[in-house]
């Protein structure tokens, strides 16, 4: 807690700009109208006590249906069955139901649900639907951008089912949910004013992912700084590391670089 | 009451010959060039508007239309929307063909009419510059404030 309080405050104190395009999280706001984007998530992820590195690659494409519906979907790969192989998927919504906007900053707040699938041998007490469980999570996000500065924070549902492939849910139906929360900050850096739409723009962000079992009690608390780099106002780059701070859920892999590519084509359908 | 008003005027209006040369518009709930783009490609998209000159440093958009388009300011409107965010200011350059303006009374122009709101008689010549009153035009706190009744087809408007 001291460490984010003393994060925030760095961050408010810097005057330069703001962003919202969160690396680890999503914000209330949702995608133009008629945009597609497609995106490719890579995460390296260290092996606890193993010499092994867990890669995870998920493409996805984000089609903005109305000025306040998104959805998305995905496929999750992995090499964590020794073999690089597809494991499962994902249908992602999320719907922006209130915004109070104005000159340069708004407050908006958003519904969001996921349901997944995945094949893979579950391996982990963490509940993640987004490339190990088959499970669904819903919940809300809040996302205050306030000129160049975004703050925003969510908390979330997820169930978790038995895996495909015979892979059961090894930790008992009672611990099969849990409660996720995250905040979030980002902060624009670069450039310290805009001229042009052909600007290289430079963000930091700074994220705390938290999952409470609702069976067992037991819990984790991750940061993962991060910083983007967005191209011509349209490509987007992010590079991360997320960090466990702490944990009482058994976990495989909490400690790891993340890259995110992403590019978005405006009025495509 | 105020409907059955409205119709009567409508009825009265009168009938001018102008033609919408610009429109200066200001989109509110972005801080980003990225969102700015956003808009900027989706008003592009609008066949009637022949250039967008996009100013990133204060989230204005100036837009200039093919000769003789039909310009239609909510399609306008609802491309800021798309994108994701909202029209805090919407300043259309009008060129009318003299005439003469009355109190309570709409021009109607194409389409639509506008009523001009808080105005003396005067006549109009030229072009002219109209502020949009009606909601999602301007930011939700002014179009409060200002208090309109919405009426089908009428636009309100300030000189």
């Amino acid at each position: 807690m001291k460490l984010l309080i003393s994060f925030l405050s760095i961050l408010l104190s810097i005057s330069a700009c703001s962003q919202e395009l969160f690396a680890q999280t999503e914000p209330a706001s949702t995608r133009a109208k008629g945009s597609i984007t497609f995106r490719m998530d890579h995460t390296l992820m260290d092996e606890v006590n193993t010499s092994s590195i867990n890669y995870h690659m998920i493409p996805e494409l984000m089609f903005g249906l109305s000025k306040k519906l998104m959805v998305s979907g995905n496929v999750f790969f992995s090499n964590r069955s020794e073999v690089f192989r597809k494991e499962g998927g994902s249908f992602y919504a999320r719907y922006r139901f209130l915004s109070r906007d104005a000159l340069q900053k708004h407050f908006r707040m958003a519904g969001f649900g996921r349901i997944s699938y995945n094949n893979s041998d579950i391996h982990q007490e963490e509940i993640n639907t987004y490339g190990h469980n088959t499970g669904y999570e819903m919940g809300i996000v809040a996302t205050q951008l306030l000129r160049k500065v975004a703050l925003s924070a969510s908390a979330a549902y997820a169930k978790a089912m038995d895996n495909g492939g015979n892979n059961k849910f090894l930790y008992g139906r009672e611990n099969s949910r849990a409660v996720n929360y995250t905040l979030s900050a980002g902060k624009l850096m670069l450039p310290k004013a805009y001229t042009d739409y052909r600007q290289t723009n430079l963000n930091l962000m700074c994220e705390f992912l938290g999952q409470v079992n609702t069976g067992s009690g037991r819990s984790y608390l991750d940061v993962a700084p991060s910083l983007q780099l967005i191209f011509n106002s349209q490509a987007r780059v992010d590079i991360g590391y997320r960090k466990e701070i702490s944990a009482t859920l058994v976990r495989t892999a909490p400690n790891g670089f993340f890259v995110r590519l992403e590019y978005n084509f405006f009025n495509a359908f | 009451m105020k409907k059955s008003f409205l119709f009567i005027s409508l009825i009265l209006s009168i009938v001018s010959h102008a033609q919408v040369t610009k429109v200066h518009l200001q989109a509110s709930g972005l801080t980003c060039s990225m969102c700015s783009n956003a808009i900027n490609k989706a008003l592009k998209s609008l066949d009637f508007i022949d250039q967008v000159e996009a100013n990133v440093t204060d989230y204005t958009f100036e837009l200039t239309f093919r000769p003789h388009a039909d310009v239609d300011f909510d399609k306008i409107r609802k491309k800021v929307e798309g994108a994701g965010f909202f029209v805090s200011r919407f300043v259309a350059t009008i060129h009318f063909d003299p005439v003469e303006l009355k109190e309570k009374v709409p021009v109607t122009i194409g389409n639509y009419s506008l009523l001009f709101v808080n105005n003396k008689a005067r006549s109009l010549n030229g072009l002219q510059e109209v502020t949009l009153l009606d909601k999602g035009f301007l930011t939700a706190q002014e179009y409060k404030r200002n208090a309109l009744a919405p009426a089908a087809g009428v636009y309100h408007v300030r000189l």
